[in-house]
């Protein structure tokens, strides 16, 4: 397991920006089935990282430790440590709120809430600020421009969100999370329910957004991986085998296993 | 040789859809039939209340609408009193039941542990399985005790508070609205909450963790994802409730104390219409009959308008949504 550490912690001694996040030693279990086994790695700041791995190998746990979303379900298990900023969020003292607000995070499959397009984005920023309408009005809007989703829905602000197509319903979905001005951004799976124009708008949108937050991406996809990450993890049967500059994972592969997944030998 | 075994083969499946099309037409015909039987048993109980009640209604007309006398000894009747009782007693029943209802309903859906979800759940459902003959008898035996001996308490603390102060002064006869209220409540409250647990089951983890990742407590959650999604439905459950309380009999019988008076105070006894039914209904004659059936009459008319106010409150909610 140290090996492995040293191993996954080492390459980021050429990466170009510092770490934002530090995951040290995190264990994961599932009603006592464990999940992952032992993660340590460092996600650079303003940078996208990928996250891939064929189903079940735990990537779209990891994610979801990052934002202790797990924690609303009961049975559920984290050890080891995961430092935001320095601080430990997998610390039961660290605020829920506070880390929320850090972490915004996009599901994979389009989730409007039942309300207006209007009110889909401003609903996370009223349970944390308290601000006149025409400052809500503002920020909803920069929110919804920086999902370059604004000049699509400004004439239906007040129309209800469930009528958007299913791109538009995740870019919404990205505006409701940017919203609240998070500075990490874990996307899981977010293309994975969209036709390939929609597709190509995301991670198009992703490329922008890399220049504000740290993006986290999961993906089933590999060219995505390829295509708008910096850095990309290789995850299997819930450990980090790899983790390294996206262009050195997939041209020159240190290990055989990440080698026969992303030539499609198993996955 | 192929073209002999092709051509039964072809006469059969034209016999085949023939078949088909004759069951498919006899199976509407048949769920045609019963919405209609449905229909029919409703609009025929209404207009053979009407009937029966027309001899009231023609003698007295709005009358027996608004007027709250009610004399069977000089065959005066108004039903207001009546009518008041019943929404008055359901309009209790729902405002106690409806928040125990969904605190219940979340409970079983969000917080409980799975152990807890089916002995709960069906402890609940043993409620709703009690005749309400015996809510009246727990209700009068066991229940007006106790509402009397808290009376006294009710008239000196929520007696005092302005503007409400007049619904709890009174003495402390234990019967009465209140009660009848309470009883109806406990009553209600397995129907509301089955209904509110299995619309809150159909809201998608998804949509409740979207929330949550926004840094939203359970009872944001709850208020601003859970409700929103499910609310035509629970507000069904609601007047799934309500319905049973307009029209519930024995057990606002036993403890509504059957006066015709109208007051200001819900620990005074009143009357509901189907309990002036149930308590005169033996030895009524001419006129006091008709006017029983008339009463009948009136309960169709205010549950049906009940269920209109929902409908359009429904449409309303889902116009200021942007629908």
């Amino acid at each position: 397991m140290n090996d492995l550490a040293a191993a996954t912690a080492a390459p980021l001694a050429g990466a170009t920006s510092s770490a934002k996040i530090k995951v040290r030693d995190v264990h994961f279990y599932y009603n006592g089935y464990q999940a992952l086994k032992g993660i340590n790695m460092d996600i650079p700041e303003k940078q996208v990282t990928a996250i891939i791995g064929p189903s079940g190998c735990g990537k779209s746990t990891l994610l979801r430790i990052f934002n202790r979303i797990y924690a609303i379900y009961p049975k559920l298990e984290a050890k080891g440590s995961i430092e935001l900023d320095g601080e430990n969020i997998l610390d039961p003292n660290y605020s829920m709120n506070r880390l929320r607000t850090k972490v915004g995070m996009v599901f994979q499959k389009p989730v409007p809430f039942p309300m207006t397009i209007f009110e889909n984005v401003a609903y996370g920023i009223r349970h944390h600020e308290k601000m006149s309408r025409a400052d809500l009005e503002i920020r909803v809007e920069q929110a919804l421009r920086s999902a370059a989703l604004w000049e699509e829905v400004k004439d239906k602000l007040k129309q209800s969100a469930l009528g958007l197509s299913g791109g538009q319903q995740q870019r919404l979905c990205i505006a409701r999370g940017i919203a609240l001005r998070p500075e990490v951004l874990l996307l899981d799976e977010p293309t994975s329910a969209l036709d390939p124009i929609a597709t190509g708008r995301i991670e198009q949108l992703v490329e922008e957004l890399k220049h504000e937050y740290t993006i986290v991406i999961v993906t089933h996809n590999m060219q995505q991986a390829a295509r708008c990450s910096d850095r990309t993890a290789f995850m299997y049967l819930g450990e980090l085998i790899e983790f390294d500059n996206t262009e050195k994972i997939f041209t020159k592969p240190g290990k055989k296993q990440t080698e026969d997944y992303i030539t499609g030998r198993f996955g | 040789m192929q073209a002999i075994s092709a051509e039964p083969l072809a006469r059969d499946t034209e016999h085949r859809s023939r078949a088909d099309a004759r069951h498919d037409l006899l199976f509407r015909f048949l769920l045609r039939f019963c919405a209609l039987l449905v229909l029919g048993t409703l609009l025929g109980a209404a207009l053979s209340t009407l009937w029966g009640g027309r001899e009231v209604l023609f003698k007295d007309g709005f009358h027996f609408l608004f007027s709250s006398d009610w004399n069977p000894v000089e065959d005066q009747y108004g039903a207001l009193a009546p009518i008041v009782g019943t929404l008055v007693t359901s309009l209790i029943a729902l405002v106690l039941a409806v928040p125990v209802a969904f605190g219940v309903a979340l409970f079983l859906t969000e917080i409980a542990p799975n152990w807890a979800r089916g002995p709960v759940s069906t402890a609940i459902e043993l409620l709703a399985g009690i005749p309400s003959i015996i809510y009246g008898m727990w209700g009068l035996f066991v229940f007006v005790p106790f509402m009397a001996s808290i009376e006294p308490w009710l008239n000196d603390t929520l007696g005092n508070v302005p503007v409400i102060g007049a619904l709890f002064q009174g003495p402390p006869l234990g019967l009465g609205l209140l009660t009848a209220g309470i009883v109806l409540a406990v009553m209600i409250l397995p129907f509301i909450s089955s209904v509110m647990r299995e619309v809150f089951k159909t809201v998608p983890a998804r949509l409740k963790e979207s929330s949550y990742a926004l840094g939203s407590t359970t009872w944001e959650v709850v208020w601003d994802i859970v409700l929103p999604y499910t609310r035509s439905a629970v507000i069904g459950g609601i007047f799934l409730g309500l319905g049973r309380a307009l029209g519930e009999t024995m057990a606002v019988t036993f403890v509504l104390g059957n006066s015709y008076n109208i007051t200001s105070s819900l620990l005074m006894p009143g009357t509901s219409i189907s309990s002036s039914i149930a308590n005169e209904f033996n030895e009524a004659v001419g006129l006091h009959r008709s006017a029983l059936i008339a009463l009948g009459f009136l309960l169709f008319v205010v549950t049906f308008i009940v269920l209109l106010i929902a409908r359009l409150m429904l449409r309303q909610l889902a116009r200021r949504e942007g629908r």
